[in-house]
């Protein structure tokens, strides 16, 4: 019994650490502009669109979060292996990590524009000095929940796979939860600005990205707090609930019906979420009503 | 509306860099064997020298591969060589030295050519892809994942053998003194940072330096930057492992490399920009 | 300037010489290993073999739109397919791994549960942004009625795009494709897990729970490098993008079968060729 409310109160600390994650992870990647809408603001000077936007293109958010994650975890370990205290290992590692995610990022920038020299985008120095200690800052964040959260995982709850592994699934996972949740409210909402809300955007208007914004000309790091609205949230609340629940229903239910009751309650688990997004695309369905008639909708 | 990717000529031939990237490669793996002939660990630099050089010459084999716009992104190459040459590396690390000289670099290099050939050969006529490179460009991608991989165990282990990859050894525990191979690079699971560690590092300069204006020296010179800034936190990881002077020597190797290289492509950065602008507004543009 | 010598559409066009020179390969691959190492070895191979051969297929169902959905300009996440079907694997992968000493069947549906639920959870919430953050109902670009609920698609799509979220059948798709990822990544995982924890005590000479932390870390280690090679091969399949099962290109998937089993009978074989002695 004990065991068990042990296990809670750790799989409960993973997941407050999770959801952390997930929203520093989404407000880093979007105040870089690294995924999928990154495409826009390369696209945007080859258009005519000169920006002063930060162009962080590492891969994609999975992988790059999988190295910084993997690579934190893996300096903690070697730390602990050499008998330093945990928490310091893992504060020195993901410290490391980071410093090697910075200098990543300002490659990037610099890479990517000065590849773009034939349509005039010039290179922003203080763009770069500016957003890249941000980014930082934020990366480190998410990076730190998630190495210690696999710790946990590991010397608390007793999962077999090491502690460099570990970072690796979950920063991977990381990625991908929140590059899935983020991007399309950053690429759309916030790159978009300007086009008419409540819908996509329409293919004659790509690279048109909003340069222009509340104080002056955009600025990466405003990304933040626009991210801070719902995005980030969102992705923490995704990548919360994906730890939490997959702790919570093994730590319970492992032991029940030699391993069955964790599977079933998984199923029960996708149920419910199938039945919430259900409701949730009938509602738009009603609320916001098509966008033409159904009769006079041409493909 | 993908970013579009165009093929530039001129430049060093992709052949060159192919065939100095390999002899390289193997030369510096080859001397991270003196630290077996010497019996110490003060040659494990070669390993991360190893790995930039490998490095180098795959990312420009992804630069060849994806010029011919395979439809999907760039760093799905670096995983797929690396997913590849992670199995042919340990498989590699088995065989023993045959009459004092180690074999498993060439071992590496044949199994991850052979597994790459095959891949490539799957993409191309099974998924119908049909690139003209492809197949080449797979089998390079494996063989530099392979020996980027064993360039990393020598770095942090001081060799590439499969016994110097999982030694057991004692440690304190509540049970008292307990011995097992959860500190070895494999088994602590520190193949999979150096698996992520190359597989970022070799799309990165390509993918950085994507656009209309690339040009190939400042994306080896990236290269170069990202194999040794890896080789930097390769040697942090390989204190836990070998004596503090030998990781104290790759340590330094790493950290002057590292400075070079970037300042360096700074320098190339600047000289390819438009412009080099501090705090100013945007240009204006005609009709934008 | 343009791409080199544009290629030729890849299409949705089968060669049947190469898939036949494919099951060849495998064969011949399946037989080599009944040679080194019957019994243990080829049991793991084709345990292998199946592993990667689930994640090949279930990849197709997750539903990925690309640099356009991140606009609202197409349906599907945004993301990478291979990333996004391995980061739902590997959570799978997770789970399974904990479960491994439970059993076969177990493990590997407690793997597919835990790649199915991080699936859920994700897009789930995708169209919680899409429809509470920006406005965006789902519609689906390449049908005119949901197949599974029948819900008429095209007057819900904004002017000038292809579709945008995640229609119900995508939901659906995505879900079926965590399943299968993870209980494939999990299959691979504990196939050469219990090889490796039968003949490395033996290989290196120590007892079982010296050796336990290679086995598992290697096994692991494997499994994430197959998963991500035959995410990938996927990827190169789909050429990037698909909206779930609905989609036309779902039916290039017999090509994918081949080239997934081709791929992890290779890797396979050289995994199981470490502990078979020389």
């Amino acid at each position: 019994m004990e065991q068990i409310v042990f296990g809670i109160g750790i799989t409960a600390l993973t997941g407050a650490l999770a959801t952390i994650a997930g929203s520093a992870e989404d407000t880093e990647s979007n105040i870089g502009s690294q995924g999928d809408p990154n495409s826009q603001v390369q696209l945007a000077p080859q258009m005519g669109f000169v920006h002063r936007i930060f162009n962080k293109a590492i891969a994609g958010e999975p992988p790059a979060y999988g190295l910084w994650c993997a690579l934190g975890a893996g300096l903690a370990w070697a730390f602990m292996a050499m008998q330093v205290n945990a928490v310091l290992a893992i504060v020195i590692g993901c410290v490391l990590a980071v410093l090697v995610q910075g200098v990543y990022a300002t490659t990037a920038y610099l890479g990517r524009t000065a590849s773009l020299a034939k349509f005039g985008q010039p290179v922003y120095v203080d763009v770069l000095k500016s957003m890249t200690s941000v980014t930082m800052a934020h990366a480190f964040i998410a990076i730190f929940c998630v190495v210690t959260l696999c710790h946990l995982i590991n010397g608390a709850l007793g999962h077999p796979f090491p502690l460099p592994l570990l970072g690796l699934i979950w920063g991977i996972a990381l990625g991908a939860a929140g590059s899935a949740t983020g991007n399309p409210y950053y690429g759309k909402e916030r790159q978009y600005q300007n086009q008419k809300f409540g819908a996509g955007v329409p293919i004659s208007a790509s690279g048109n990205i909003v340069r222009y914004a509340e104080a002056g000309e955009r600025n990466s790091l405003d990304n933040g707090w626009f991210t801070a609205k719902i995005g980030g949230s969102a992705s923490g609340v995704c990548f919360g609930l994906i730890v939490f629940l997959e702790l919570w229903r093994t730590i319970l239910f492992e032991k029940v019906s030699a391993g069955w009751g964790a599977i079933v309650v998984g199923i029960l688990m996708i149920l419910i979420f199938t039945v919430a997004d259900r409701y949730i695309e009938v509602w738009a369905r009603k609320n916001y009503g098509p966008y033409t008639e159904a009769k006079e909708a041409s493909s | 509306m993908s970013v579009k990717i165009e093929v530039i000529e001129g430049g060093i031939p992709h052949q060159k860099i192919m065939i100095g990237g390999l002899v390289s490669t193997l030369v510096c793996l080859y001397l991270t064997y003196l630290n077996v002939l010497t019996k110490t660990e003060m040659f494990a630099f070669f390993g991360g020298l190893a790995m930039i050089t490998a490095l180098i010459w795959g990312s420009h084999t992804i630069k060849v591969l994806c010029s011919y716009g395979i439809g999907t992104g760039v760093p799905s190459a670096g995983m797929i060589a690396f997913g590849s040459g992670v199995i042919a590396m340990l498989l590699a690390t088995k065989f023993a030295p045959v009459m004092g000289i180690p074999t498993a670099p060439i071992v590496a290099l044949v199994l991850a050519a052979v597994i790459g050939f095959i891949l490539g050969y799957i993409s191309n006529n099974i998924l119908n892809m049909k690139i003209p490179a492809m197949v080449q460009a797979l089998t390079e991608m494996a063989v530099v994942g392979a020996l980027s991989l064993m360039g990393f165990a020598a770095l942090i282990t001081g060799g590439f053998s499969f016994a110097g990859l999982t030694p057991i050894k004692i440690v304190v525990t509540s049970q008292g003194l307990v011995p097992t191979s959860q500190y070895s690079f494999l088994g602590g699971g520190l193949i999979a940072v150096a698996f992520l560690l190359g597989a970022i590092a070799i799309q990165h300069p390509f993918n950085a330096c994507l656009g209309p204006g690339w040009k190939q020296d400042r994306m080896l010179m990236l290269t170069a930057e990202c194999g040794f800034l890896s080789m930097i936190v390769a040697a942090f990881m390989s204190f836990a492992f070998i004596s503090t002077g030998s990781a104290m020597i790759s340590l330094l190797v790493a950290i002057l490399g590292w400075a070079y290289t970037y300042n360096q492509y700074i320098c190339l950065s600047k000289r390819d920009a438009a412009s080099w602008l501090d705090a100013k507004p945007i240009p204006e543009m005609e009709g934008h | 300037m343009s791409a080199v010598a544009a290629k030729p559409q890849a299409g949705g066009a089968m060669n049947p010489t190469a898939m036949a020179v494919g099951v060849v390969m495998l064969v011949i691959i399946l037989a080599l290993c009944w040679y080194v190492s019957p019994g243990a070895g080829l049991m793991a191979l084709v345990g292998v073999i199946i592993g990667g051969v689930l994640i090949g297929f279930g990849t197709h169902f997750v539903p990925v739109g690309g640099a356009p959905a991140a606009m609202g300009q197409a349906p599907g996440i945004a993301t990478g397919v291979a990333m996004l079907a391995a980061g739902a694997g590997l959570a799978g992968l997770f789970g399974g791994a904990w479960a491994a000493e439970q059993g076969l069947v177990i493990a590997t549906l407690t793997g597919g549960v835990g790649g199915g639920l991080m699936m859920a959870i994700t897009c789930m919430m995708v169209n919680f942004v899409y429809v509470f953050g920006m406005g965006i109902p789902a519609a689906s670009g390449k049908v005119a009625n949901d197949p599974i609920t029948g819900d008429s698609q095209k007057e819900f799509k904004s002017q000038g795009t292809e579709g945008h979220g995640l229609p119900f059948v995508s939901f659906v798709g995505g879900v079926i494709g965590g399943f299968l990822g993870g209980a494939g990544g999990t299959l691979i995982y504990y196939q050469l897990l219990k090889l490796y924890e039968a003949t490395l005590p033996t290989m290196i000479g120590v007892p079982l729970v010296q050796v336990m932390p290679i086995a598992i870390a290697a096994a692991g280690m494997f499994a994430v490098g197959l998963f991500l090679v035959n995410a990938v091969l996927t990827a190169y399949n789909i050429t990037g993008t698909i909206e779930g099962p609905h989609d036309p290109k779902f039916k290039r998937w017999p090509r994918a079968i081949v080239a997934s089993a081709v791929a992890s009978a290779l890797c396979g074989l050289v995994a199981i060729l470490i502990v078979v002695p020389m």
